[in-house]
């Protein structure tokens, strides 16, 4: 589907001062009907950068975004774009342009006019107003569409459309609200490539709100995952994946199989923890001490299943074999053990399940796959 | 691949239109029977005259004389008189509405909507000459307004009978005509539409004028309509509170049927008002359309539509 295609973006549009996407939030709070939306954020955004701000709805994710737009005004804390204290001013006086979730394509403006909307205000000179509509649109190729209006488009049209009227005006940072969830799943597993091949090339600034992590982890340079107005955690996709520093972000972050238990010992490089069906040997340690409640935290892809009971030996429990489903490239295989605990693994398509469903099973994972939390 | 998915316009089928034919069938008898025909004998009337002082009409001899009669120097003074209580009273209820539906259906939260909008109704469900009458005392050389007048050393002032109270009255009655249609279109109105506009580098002037204004233009059409065209027609509010300073061309029309019995000029009067209201409405909406493309014109942007 080539009618989907982003082309290489016009030099013009590229990013050429590179100070001027930096992004910094210090200590920004934000109060709703008593309520922390959000509450002492701290965070740095690199100029050229690609963030994603994750998390489900009402961690203030949007929040932040509308910060940084000017949408919503801080009630404590400052926000710099550029250097530049943004304080007070309004949306209209910032170098930041936005996507928003519902595009918001004005209705009654065909495509062009809907792109070239903000250049009145960015003083362009109006001889060039018509080669900068037709570059941007010719980079989202929309411009056979320039006559139609919003309401003749598709929403994937629709969504580039919104793309080409904010970022014709060369912002320093282009803030994006969701834009993906109207679309369907095929589309917009495109439009994130797409999106992301575009970021780079244009070396502006991107701060991507989600709750969507699939969408997170194919795009980001890096992910801050948000949990009640606070960052939980904040690092590249493959950090935040492989060593999530809570049980909030292990669980926000792909799959896990967490057990529940009591630490038996505990020292720099290892922890004993004692669930139900069994004990846990981590190699990763935790931050926990012997005696207290924790969680365990596995991977279904880190989880190998196996014919038969479990020896009496760490990192492996007893189940009943419950089902077994292809799901794309890998087996999705649920089991249910004597306590009640389901597990799940995940295992790559080709490899046997040595066993019918409603047979005894056995979950093995090695020691350096499960991560321990507090409770 | 440069087809385009998009949806083929529906076109009305043949059974489509049918059921529409049968589903207009009441309006269509009704509007035949209560409106068009009595029109066409108003207009018949017109053309007739007054033969005996116990006769209303006749048209035996047809003629535009009753014309001539109607468009006297006295009639022509309180039509101008009517015409420049309407087009004030209209933009009045304009200027007045405006902010007050924006505020309804912008600013108020969701449930206090629904009560600011009684608020608007209930006066409006009142009766018409009630809620006029109302103002016949407030305004009355013996009401409060006149005794705090007189406290202050202002002396009686004359508010009642003269065009100023009709021009009060006509605003205060039809108000609510401009408001809901406002509160409508402003109530559907994207306020994300407005963010983007403002996200784009449009202060809140600029967002006005070419987001807002332009979205809810229909909203203002249908109570400039719903406003102008009644009140060109009005004949208690002036009856009321005008006196004979401030009569309107209603009661013009209402005396030559009611008073004087002469049907066929009362009949060539009421004729005169309804070109003249369809004349004002015509020559603003070709000022509307001519201002519009003037704009359009300024704001075009001429884009190669080159194939992707």
């Amino acid at each position: 589907m080539t009618d989907t295609a982003i082309a290489a973006p016009p030099a013009d549009l590229v990013a050429d001062d590179p100070g001027a996407g930096r992004v910094v939030l210090a200590g920004v709070s934000k109060l709703y009907a008593k309520n922390w939306a959000v509450k002492s954020l701290d965070l740095e955004i690199a100029a050229g950068e690609f963030i994603s701000l994750l998390g489900p709805s009402g961690c203030g994710k949007t929040t932040t975004l509308r910060m940084i737009g000017g949408f919503e005004l801080p009630d404590e804390g400052e926000i710099t774009i550029g250097g530049t204290a943004m304080g007070t001013t309004p949306p209209y006086r910032r170098p930041v342009n936005t996507v928003f979730q519902s595009y918001a394509l004005f209705p009654h403006m065909s495509v062009a006019k809907n792109v070239a909307y903000g250049l009145k205000y960015a003083k362009v000179p109006k001889a060039d107003i018509a080669d900068r509509v037709a570059d941007a649109l010719g980079m989202v190729r929309m411009q056979h569409l320039a006559s139609r209006m919003p309401a003749q488009l598709s929403g994937g049209q629709q969504q580039r459309i919104a793309l080409a009227r904010a970022l014709v005006n060369r912002p320093a940072v282009l803030l994006l609200d969701e834009p993906m969830s109207a679309l369907d799943r095929k589309l917009r597993e495109e439009m994130q490539i797409e999106l992301k091949l575009l970021q780079q090339q244009l070396g502006t600034t991107f701060v991507f709100v989600t709750h969507d992590q699939e969408e997170a982890m194919t795009m980001s340079d890096r992910i801050a995952v948000m949990n009640g107005g606070r960052i939980e955690q904040i690092g590249s996709p493959a950090e935040v994946y492989d060593r999530p520093s809570s049980a909030y972000v292990a669980g926000f972050i792909g799959q896990q199989n967490f057990f529940e238990g009591t630490v038996t010992g505990a020292d720099s490089t290892a922890v004993a923890v004692q669930v139900a069906d069994g004990a846990v040997h981590a190699t990763r340690g935790g931050d926990v001490a012997p005696g207290a409640a924790a969680v365990v935290a596995v991977r279904p892809e880190s989880i190998a299943v196996a014919d038969g009971p479990a020896p009496d030996e760490p990192n492996a429990v007893t189940a009943t074999l419950m089902s077994v489903s292809r799901l794309g490239s890998y087996l999705q295989v649920v089991t249910i053990t004597a306590s009640g605990q389901k597990v799940m693994a995940r295992v790559p398509w080709g490899v046997e399940i040595p066993a019918t469903i409603g047979a005894t099973v056995t979950c093995r994972w090695p020691a350096d796959a499960p991560m321990v939390y507090p409770a | 691949m440069t087809a385009l998915a998009l949806p083929a316009p529906r076109t009305a089928g043949r059974r489509l239109r049918w059921s529409i034919g049968v589903l207009a069938a009441p309006i269509t008898v009704w509007l035949l029977f209560f409106f068009v025909a009595p029109f066409l004998v108003i207009l018949w009337y017109s053309f007739g005259r007054k033969p005996s002082l116990y006769v209303t009409h006749a048209n035996d001899v047809l003629s535009l004389d009753r014309y001539v009669e109607a468009l006297n120097p006295t009639f022509l003074a309180v039509f101008g008189r009517t015409l420049q209580i309407s087009l004030i009273g209209t933009l009045l209820c304009l200027v007045i509405a405006f902010p007050m539906a924006y505020w309804m259906a912008v600013k108020l939260p969701a449930r206090l909507q629904g009560i600011a909008l009684a608020l608007v109704l209930v006066p409006y469900w009142t009766n018409f000459l009630v809620r006029t009458i109302g103002w016949q005392i407030v305004l009355s050389p013996t009401s409060f307004v006149a005794d705090i007048s007189r406290g202050l050393g202002l002396g009686t002032p004359q508010l009642l009978y003269t065009p100023g109270a009709v021009q009060l009255g006509v605003v205060y009655n039809y108000l609510p005509l401009m408001i809901l249609p406002l509160y409508v279109t402003l109530e559907r109105l994207d306020h994300r539409l407005l963010e983007a506009s403002r996200d784009l580098g449009a202060n809140a002037l600029e967002t006005f004028r070419r987001v807002t204004l332009p979205i809810v233009m229909p909203g203002i059409a249908a109570g400039l309509l719903l406003v102008f065209v009644p009140l060109m027609g009005d004949y208690i509010t002036p009856s009321v509170l005008g006196g004979a300073a401030g009569s309107m061309v209603g009661q013009q029309v209402a005396t030559q049927f009611n008073v004087a019995q002469n049907w066929a000029l009362g009949s060539a009067m009421a004729i005169v008002l309804m070109i003249a209201i369809l004349a004002v409405v015509v020559v603003f909406a070709l000022l509307f359309r001519l201002v519009k493309a003037l704009v359009d014109r300024h704001e075009r942007v001429a884009i190669v539509e080159a194939e992707a």
